[in-house]
């Protein structure tokens, strides 16, 4: 099928082509976002200006109509509306989704790839970050682009740390020592169980976790040295020796009087109001929070108050590290193959730094290209600038693998119940090992 | 019987006690849509109307207005309740009167059906509105709801029917009338409570669906009501309990509406269907 | 056919209709999906042929042989003396004359090399990017990642591959990326750990919330049936409001009474309690409020049914125990309990089934939480279905749980006709003509 595209399209570009008016809709669907991340289509739009211009002078008239979709109840009505159009062929022409979402939707042929369309080494695509890009392949493949990265960094509370006898030098040099190792998630716990019982932050609120599944707790499995895809198989891998440890972690830290049993199931509204006020020592968030400790929550003075670091290693065999969980512009299947040539196109040039550094600052995200450090919007804000230096050179993303859900849920499930004592490390462990490969089978490595 | 309020107080204390949960979200539901509470508290601290802004503003740049959103809600809650009503007072009919092939067979398939996870279905669904061309259309999720609250509506209205005396049956067709013109002209109108309190049933039910229409109708801007709060929830940048309770108060003046108008009607929603 | 038969079966074709085509057809589907793979990784609609980088692991074990596999796997792009052929017939001898001095003989493992190498012609460069892809594709040996839509293409594309004739049915199989039949889904429901917490999970859900809905709504209705008229009106309007709210509003009230800052906490505040979230703090708290959240709907129901079946009670039967000197306990006991059996027994089973199957309110309650405490079974189902977080949704399992809600509502609804006198229910019409 590609081959016969790709002969019309040469057709099309060699033949003298008449000037004809070109009227083409592209719709572009958004997953997850809210207000502040109207660029995601915007940006489109604006790249359909561009686009249209360009085609303006050499002389061929293309009129590109955007329509942008977000007001999506969640991301289950998303994901359930993205896939049932596509099956029903009227899929919107580019959607805006999770890089987990790749898999499945190669898989199931709903998605084209973007590779068939732009040149990966010219400008704009040359300057994203390669590790940023490398999240948008699945099987050798690039499917799409990265449309924003972020990470989820390790925060702590500089007045809490201060009366622990931290000074603002050794402040300073957390994330450094963080990132070599020097401090890790065992010193934190004695840290955390030191501010309990010194009266700094009440029983509980020592260390303040995430409060539902994410990434987030995949990064805790890889402090302890666990690995979540096989590079040279591309299974997954259940480390069973990495997952105890982590989940003993946690277990300590609730035996420690730090971490709160029932803790998983907090409201986000009161977890965000107590985090941003001090009230936990220390805990773990997204570069995203930024935004929300520092408007709804009303913290002006985020970096007199608050600091952060990579999530710290928890053993020797594992290393300080954050995920990224990027979202994707993806360009779905079409019978015109004229129109994903388009939406491909659309995609590249809303990758235009500056377009993206729009969208990074206006949301409180990060940059997928290394040019839009030297624009003044992303340089003059301090979070992003801070944020890229300290955190993107070493994150890393979930693979890319169409179980990786199923894995992440068992996961999930086991510290969980890890957590309220409900089984013992051992006892969890073994339970999802039997989990795993009942869902997984082949597709998984147990070490 | 002593029915006087005096002479049972103890029992309406206690029922009092036991609604004022109940008594207290609805309250505060209306208190604090038109009000501002002190930060963290619950007393309300200055009355204002900021919370209704998104009746004459759109609340973010995406979303369509409450109008349309309205609209939309209305269009869908009364198809599928004049559709649901229109399929039962005939096929209940039949179930109830008529003696026909398979007619238990039916009886026995609509109390199963009653047993069935609805929403699990979606996908089944989905195939066959694509087969028949109907996905991505309001007309088929229409459909779809009509369907998915029929077996209770024909299972609603045979019980009306069932309670109407045979003998005005019986006399009508001993005048030489049909057994059609028997139902339009003599049963008809004795199960017209029953129909009203269907009616609003149903359109009530239409009105609180949320998963059909985003799911089976993406692009048809078919957003609802349901679905519109539930976005202004999930929107976790900028929360605002006010502007929910607002939103929701909106959502529920029609229902209220309906219950005060109607109350003696709905509440004889199961009139016919009590036989054991 | 007589006129009865036909004004019967006219009568009832238009629900018939409608009720087969979108109720019972879906139905019968899921049941079918239940016995698939189907996944959004497989597609819903059908599949195509495609062998992808990661499906060449999998390849012996799907009893394809070693050899094959090996032919399979290699580079993707070469130039040799076919593809320049075929290069230079749309390109140009010169190009492809220059390209072969150039890159002669190599083999390229993606695409994305394939292309940079194509960058290097000098003396007449292919500007624009598609007709450079286009050249790229005229190198390509291998069908790695190529889609085929059909099974007759795939198999014209292996066998110009050379692909021994004995694997191409193996090797098709193997290719083809839609769902297939399969009863592993139900191996999985037994083996997996989790099943047995979502029926116990279910098991609890049902029986707490029809105890709540009998008792109470049994309450509800003495009580109005004992008052005045406009109070017994005003305490059924307060209880009967949850059944008519949307959902979503009626749990984002008992969310805004129960959550950390709501008020809950804030009355209790002045006691030195603790602010905490009174609906997921653990799994009991869960459990009340999800019991209290569905109760207040579900009791309005037997609050309704067993008030009308209270003023069918003639009554005589009251003023004789009053005579009696029965106190008011005693009446309800002894008199009117006795004559509401066929009201409690039809709301038990009734709501039996709606329970079962219902997930609606857990769902924007709890969703389950905390820590799948309160994953009901067909909440289970949904998930499982409908919403994950890596984005690979089962359908084919998902409709396994519901597969077994199906079953259990059968056999539970067969048994109720059996019990509630279904002859009675479907007595003949007694007109016939």
């Amino acid at each position: 099928m590609k081959q016969i595209t790709c002969a019309l399209a040469l057709l099309a570009s060699t033949a003298a082509m008449p000037v004809l008016a070109e009227d083409i809709t592209i719709t572009v669907w958004a997953g997850g976002s809210n207000d502040s991340d109207h660029y995601r289509i915007d940006n489109i739009m604006i790249a359909a200006d561009l686009l249209s211009r360009e085609a303006a002078i050499r002389g061929e008239e293309l009129n590109i109509t955007v329509e942008g979709k977000r007001d999506f109840d969640g991301w289950d009505g998303f994901k359930q509306a993205v896939t049932l159009g596509a099956e029903a062929g009227n899929a919107p022409n580019i959607v805006v989704t999770s890089h987990l979402d790749i898999a499945p939707w190669a898989s199931a042929g709903y998605i084209v790839p973007i590779e068939d369309y732009v040149d990966l080494d010219s400008w704009p695509l040359n300057n994203v970050y390669a590790n940023l890009m490398e999240i948008a392949t699945f099987d050798g493949t690039q499917w799409g682009v990265p449309q924003d990265a972020e990470s989820r960094p390790f925060f702590f509370w500089k007045d809490t740390m201060a009366k622990l006898g931290y000074s603002d030098a050794d402040m300073n040099d957390m994330a450094a020592r963080v990132q070599a190792g020097d401090y890790t998630l065992r010193d934190m716990l004695a840290d955390a169980k030191k501010a309990v019982d010194m009266g700094l932050v009440d029983e509980g609120y020592g260390f303040y976790p995430r409060v539902s599944n994410g990434p987030d707790y995949a990064q805790f499995y890889q402090s302890f040295g666990g690995e979540l895809m096989d590079p040279e198989t591309g299974k997954l891998v259940l480390d069973r020796t990495a997952m105890t440890e982590m989940y003993q972690f946690f277990v300590d830290a609730v035996e420690a009087g730090v971490t709160r049993k029932n803790h998983i199931g907090t409201d986000w509204d009161q977890w965000y109001s107590e985090v941003a006020s001090g009230k936990a020592a220390f805990w773990h968030g997204g570069t995203w929070h930024y935004g929300r400790y520092t408007g709804k929550e009303g913290n002006d003075d985020f970096f007199g108050t608050i600091g952060f670091t990579l999530i710290p290693a928890g053993n020797e065999a594992g290393r300080a590290n954050t995920i990224t969980h990027p979202l994707v512009y993806l360009v779905t299947d079409q019978e015109e193959d004229r129109a994903e040539e388009i939406a491909a196109q659309l995609v590249s040039i809303a990758s235009e730094p500056r377009l993206n550094t729009l969208h990074a600052i206006a949301s409180s995200h990060l940059a997928i290209g290394k040019a839009e450090s030297d624009l003044d919007l992303y340089a003059g804000d301090r979070w992003a600038s801070e944020a890229t230096d300290v955190l993107l050179p070493h994150a890393n993303a979930q693979p890319n693998h169409p179980s990786y859900g199923a894995f992440s849920e068992a996961m999930f499930k086991g510290l969980e119940a890890a957590w309220a004592g409900v089984q013992t490390p051992e006892e969890a462990v073994a339970e999802i090992e039997a989990q795993m490969s009942a869902t997984l089978g082949d597709e998984l490595i147990i070490r | 019987m002593n029915t006087s309020l005096k002479g049972n107080w103890l029992l309406v204390l206690a029922m009092s006690l036991m609604s004022a949960p109940l008594v207290i979200m609805y309250g505060f539901q209306l208190i604090d849509s038109i009000s501002r509470p002190a930060p963290g508290g619950i007393i309300p601290q200055e009355w204002e109307l900021t919370n209704w802004r998104f009746l004459w503003e759109p609340i973010d740049s995406a979303r369509p207005s409450i109008w349309r959103v309205t609209f939309n809600t209305f269009v869908f809650a009364s198809s599928t309740a004049l559709l649901v009503c229109a399929f039962s007072i005939t096929a209940a009919y039949a179930l109830s009167r008529l003696n026909f092939p398979a007619r238990r067979f039916f009886l026995a398939g609509l109390i199963m059906l009653h047993a069935f996870p609805t929403i699990t279905l979606i996908i089944a669904i989905f195939i066959v509105l694509q087969f028949l061309g109907l996905y991505d259309s309001l007309m088929g999720v229409i459909l779809v709801k009509a369907a998915l609250e029929l077996p209770f509506g024909i299972w609603i209205m045979k019980g009306f029917y069932d309670s109407v005396p045979w003998e005005i049956e019986m006399a009508g067709v001993q005048d030489g009338a049909s057994r059609f013109r028997v139902w339009r002209e003599l049963i008809l109108p004795q199960v017209k409570p029953g129909l009203l309190a269907l009616l609003i049933f149903s359109f009530l039910a239409g009105w609180s669906e949320f998963i059909l229409p985003l799911v089976l109708a993406p692009g048809a801007d078919a957003q609802v009501l349901a679905t519109y709060m539930n976005a202004v929830i999930a929107d976790d940048t900028r929360p605002d309990y006010g502007l929910f309770k607002a939103i929701g108060m909106f959502y529920a003046l029609p229902v209220i509406a309906i219950y005060l108008l109607f109350q003696k009607r709905l509440m004889n929603i199961y009139g016919g269907g009590t036989k054991g | 056919m007589n006129r009865q038969t036909l004004l019967g079966l006219s009568f009832i074709s238009p629900a018939l209709l409608a009720v087969v085509m979108f109720f019972l057809l879906p139905v019968v589907l899921t049941v079918v999906f239940a016995f698939t793979n189907m996944s959004t990784s497989t597609g819903i609609l059908g599949g195509e042929y495609q062998i992808s980088e990661s499906d060449l692991r999998r390849l012996p074990a799907a009893g394809v042989s070693d050899e094959v596999a090996e032919m399979l796997t290699g580079a993707g792009y070469a130039v040799r003396p076919e593809t320049l052929a075929l290069f230079a017939a749309d390109f140009g001898k010169d190009r492809a004359d220059e390209f072969d001095t150039l890159h002669g003989g190599a083999t390229f493992n993606d695409r994305r090399a394939m292309e940079r190498a194509l960058k290097d012609l000098r003396g007449d460069p292919i500007r624009v990017v598609r007709e450079r892809k286009a050249a790229a594709e005229l190198f390509r040996v291998s069908i790695l990642g190529q889609r085929y839509p059909t099974e007759a293409e795939f198999q014209t594309a292996i066998r110009e591959l050379g692909i021994p004739e004995a694997d191409h049915a193996a090797l098709t199989k193997a290719a083809y990326t839609g769902w297939t039949f399969t009863t592993q889904n139900f191996e999985l429901l037994w083996e997996l750990p989790a099943t047995w917490r979502y029926a116990l999970n279910s098991t609890i859900y049902v029986v707490l919330t029809l105890a709540f809905n009998v008792g109470f709504g049994l309450f509800l209705a003495f009580s109005t049936f004992y008052l005045p008229t406009r109070t017994a009106q005003t305490f059924r309007a307060i209880w009967f409001l949850p059944r008519i709210l949307p959902p979503v509003l009626y749990v984002v009230m008992w969310q805004w009474l129960t959550w950390d800052q709501g008020f809950i906490s804030a009355i209790l505040r002045p006691f030195g309690i603790e602010p905490i979230n009174w609906m997921r703090h653990t799994a009991t708290h869960a459990w009340t409020f999800i019991v209290l959240i569905n109760g207040c709907v579900g009791a309005s129901l037997g609050m309704i049914l067993f008030s009308s079946s209270l003023r069918a009670i003639p009554e005589t039967h009251l003023f004789a125990a009053q005579v009696d000197g029965a106190n008011r306990w005693q009446q309800v006991r002894f008199v009117l309990l006795p004559q509401m059996r066929w009201p409690i027994l039809f709301i038990t089973s009734y709501q039996t089934l709606s329970l079962l199957t219902s997930f609606e309110y857990i769902l924007l309650a709890t969703d389950g939480g905390p820590g799948r405490q309160t994953e009901v079974w067909a909440l289970a189902a949904y998930h499982t279905a409908l919403s994950n977080y890596g984005g690979n949704l089962e359908y084919g399992l998902g409709a396994a749980y519901a597969l077994a809600l199906v079953i259990i509502g059968i056999l539970l609804s067969a048994l109720y006709l059996r019990f509630f006198n279904f002859r009675d229910l479907v007595a003949k019409p007694r007109i016939e003509q």
